[in-house]
C-alpha cells in the first residue's frame, strides 16, 4: 500500500466548551479524490480548518507527507504544499482578479514560478483572464469560486482542500466545478473535498467518509457508499 | 482674497497636512492589521519629540539623526506591547472577539502611564529648541527651514509607505491582512509576522512625527492627546484601515484647517475640524475616499 499523503488521527476539535469533532480518522492517498460528506454541522468545515491550520485541534494528529503539522502555523502549511479553497470563497473583494491571484503565490515556495502558474490558471479559467482587472467583489458567485480555486492553485499545492465549493452556486456552475475537480485530478493534484452535494461527490470520489455529529460513521470507496442503504436513504433521498 | 491665492497659505496647509497624514498613517496601519484602537498613539509622538529634544540639547544631535533613534525606540515599544499584551489576546478566540473594545481601555492605561512617567522624569515644564529657524524666501513665500524639512520628511515617509505597500511583497501581505484576515492566512501570509512588524512600524512612524513636531512646537508630557484626536479624525474621514485614503485625508484636513482659519479666525479651528468630521460621518460614514466595492 502507498503511504497516504495526508493522515488524520483521532482528531478532536472544539469551539469553546462545545466539542464538535470526536476522534476523527481518515487518510488521503496521493493522486486521489477523497470526499467528506455529511449534513450541515457534521464537522466538515472544522476538519478543513484544522487541516489548513486556521484552528487548533484540542487533540489528535495531522500528518502531511509524513510530517506532523498538527501545531504548524497556516503559512507554513501553505508553503509545504497544502492549499485551502475556503468555504464562502473568501476572495479579497477590494482587489482585482490579478491581484488576488498574485497573492495566492505569496508563499516563498510559490514565488519563483508565479508567472507560469498565472498562465496555467488563465488557461484553465479563461473567464479570469477576461476579468483580470476587475474587482473581485463585483463578480458573481461562480466567478468568485473560480477565482478562489485559481488563487489556491497559485500556491503550487500538492494537496488541495476544497470546502463546499458548490455552496450557493447555480446548477450549471456546480457542474463546472465538478468538471474542474476531474481535470485537476487528471493533472496530478490530490484533492480532499468536503461537499453537501453527496451524489456527485460520491460519484467522483476514490475514497469517501460519511460524517455524522463529528464522527466518521461510514467509510469506503465512493461507489460503495453510493450503493449503501443508509447513505441512499439519508443523503440521496432514495 | 489675495492672501488666499498666495503660496504662503498653501505652504502652511501642506506642512500641517503632511504631519496629520503622518501621525494618522501609524494609527491606521495598527488599526487596519490588528484592529487595535491605539489611544496612546499621540503619546508616541510625545516620546519622539522628547527624544529629539534631549538628543539636540545634550549631545547636539540634529533631528534628522534623532528620526532614526525615535523610530527605533518607538518600534521597541511596539514590540513590547505586542509580545507582552496582544499576542496572547489575539490567539484566544473569545478574547480576540473583544480585542477592539479591550484595546481602547488597555491603550488608555498605557497612555496615562507614559504621560506620567515622562512628567516624573522630565517635569511638566514645556521645552523647546531652535533648529533651522532662519527664514528662507522663495517666490514670495517665506518659509523656515525646519518647516520645509518637516514637510519634506513627512511627505517622503507617507509616499514611501504607499509605494512599499504597492510594490513590495510584504506590503501585499499587509494589505491582504487589512482586507480579509482569514483569507490572508489561507493564501499563506505569516499573520504573526505581519502584525508584529506593522505595530512596530506604526509606532515608529508616530515617533518620527514627534521628532518633526519638536522642531516647531513646545514639548510637554501631555502634548500627545491632541495628536491622537487629530489622527482619529483623519482616519475616520479617509476610511478606517484604508492607508492611501488616510494620507489624502490628512492633507485635506490641513487644507481645510489653514484656509478655513484664514477665511474666519483662529477661534474657529475646532469648529472647522470637527465640523468636517461630523459632516463626513453624516454623509459618508464609511469614509470619503473609500471605494464602494467593499463587500
Amino acid at each position: 500500500m502507498i503511504a497516504p499523503m495526508l493522515s488524520v488521527r483521532n482528531l478532536r476539535a472544539a469551539y469553546g466548551p462545545v466539542q464538535v469533532l470526536f476522534d476523527v480518522d481518515f487518510d488521503v492517498a496521493p493522486g486521489s479524490v477523497t470526499t467528506l460528506i455529511g449534513a450541515n454541522g457534521a464537522g466538515k468545515t472544522t476538519i478543513m480548518k484544522s487541516v489548513a491550520g486556521l484552528m487548533m485541534p484540542i487533540g489528535g494528529a495531522i500528518l502531511f507527507e509524513g510530517r506532523d503539522i498538527t501545531r504548524a502555523p497556516s503559512h507554513d502549511r501553505v508553503n509545504s504544499g497544502l492549499s485551502l479553497i475556503p468555504e464562502g470563497r473568501l476572495v479579497f473583494p477590494g482587489m482585482t482578479v490579478e491581484q488576488n491571484l498574485r497573492l495566492g503565490a505569496i508563499a516563498p515556495a510559490a514565488r519563483s514560478g508565479h508567472s507560469e502558474m498565472l498562465a496555467d490558471v488563465f488557461r484553465r479559467f479563461p473567464r479570469l483572464e477576461e476579468r483580470r482587472s476587475q474587482h473581485a467583489g463585483l463578480m458573481s458567485g461562480g466567478e468568485q469560486q473560480m477565482l478562489a480555486l485559481g488563487r489556491g492553485l497559485m500556491a503550487r499545492p500538492r494537496l488541495i482542500l476544497m470546502d463546499e465549493p458548490t455552496l450557493g452556486l447555480a446548477p450549471v456552475m456546480v457542474k463546472q466545478v465538478f468538471e474542474t475537480i476531474r481535470e485537476l485530478r487528471a493533472s496530478g493534484f490530490t484533492i480532499l473535498l468536503a461537499e453537501q452535494n453527496a451524489r456527485v461527490a460520491l460519484e467522483l470520489a476514490d475514497q469517501a467518509y460519511l460524517l455524522e455529529n463529528g464522527r466518521v460513521a461510514l467509510s469506503g470507496p465512493g461507489a460503495e457508499l453510493l450503493d449503501s442503504h443508509d447513505v441512499r436513504r439519508a443523503y440521496l433521498g432514495m | 482674497m489675495d492672501t488666499l491665492l498666495s503660496g504662503q497659505l498653501l505652504f502652511a496647509a501642506l506642512v500641517s497636512g503632511s504631519l496629520y497624514a503622518l501621525v494618522a498613517l501609524g494609527l491606521n496601519l495598527v488599526y487596519g492589521t490588528l484592529r487595535l484602537l491605539n489611544i496612546a498613539h499621540g503619546d508616541l509622538v510625545m516620546i519622539g519629540a522628547y527624544t529629539a529634544f534631549w538628543m539636540f540639547s545634550l549631545f547636539a544631535v540634529p533631528p534628522l539623526v534623532s528620526l532614526v533613534l525615535a523610530a527605533a525606540l518607538c518600534a521597541l515599544l511596539g514590540w513590547a506591547v505586542y509580545a507582552g499584551l496582544f499576542r496572547r489576546m489575539l490567539a484566544k478566540p473569545d478574547l480576540a472577539k473583544r480585542v477592539e473594545a479591550n484595546s481602547l481601555i488597555l491603550f488608555y492605561g498605557i497612555s496615562v502611564i507614559l504621560q506620567n512617567l515622562t512628567a516624573l522624569a522630565f517635569s511638566s515644564t514645556s521645552r523647546g529648541y531652535q533648529y533651522l529657524d532662519t527664514v528662507i524666501t522663495w517666490q514670495g513665500i517665506s518659509m523656515t527651514g525646519n518647516r520645509l524639512l518637516s514637510l519634506g520628511v513627512a511627505a517622503t515617509i507617507c509616499f514611501g509607505t504607499l509605494l512599499f505597500l504597492r510594490f513590495h511583497l510584504f506590503g501585499w501581505g499587509l494589505r491582504a491582512v487589512i482586507e480579509r484576515r482569514e483569507a490572508a492566512q489561507v493564501v499563506g501570509v505569516n499573520l504573526n509576522r505581519v502584525q508584529l512588524l506593522t505595530i512596530c512600524g506604526g509606532f515608529a512612524v508616530a515617533g518620527m512625527a514627534g521628532v518633526l513636531v519638536s522642531m516647531t512646537e513646545q514639548i510637554t508630557p501631555f502634548m500627545g492627546f491632541p495628536f491622537t484626536i487629530v489622527a482619529f479624525v483623519v482616519i475616520i474621514i479617509g476610511g478606517l484601515g484604508n492607508i492611501g485614503a488616510g494620507i489624502l485625508a490628512g492633507f485635506c484636513l490641513g487644507l481645510v484647517e489653514t484656509f478655513g482659519i484664514a477665511l474666519t479666525s483662529p477661534g474657529y479651528r475646532s469648529i472647522l475640524i470637527y465640523g468636517l468630521f461630523v459632516g463626513v460621518l453624516m454623509v459618508r460614514p464609511e469614509g470619503i475616499f473609500t471605494k464602494a466595492v467593499r463587500s
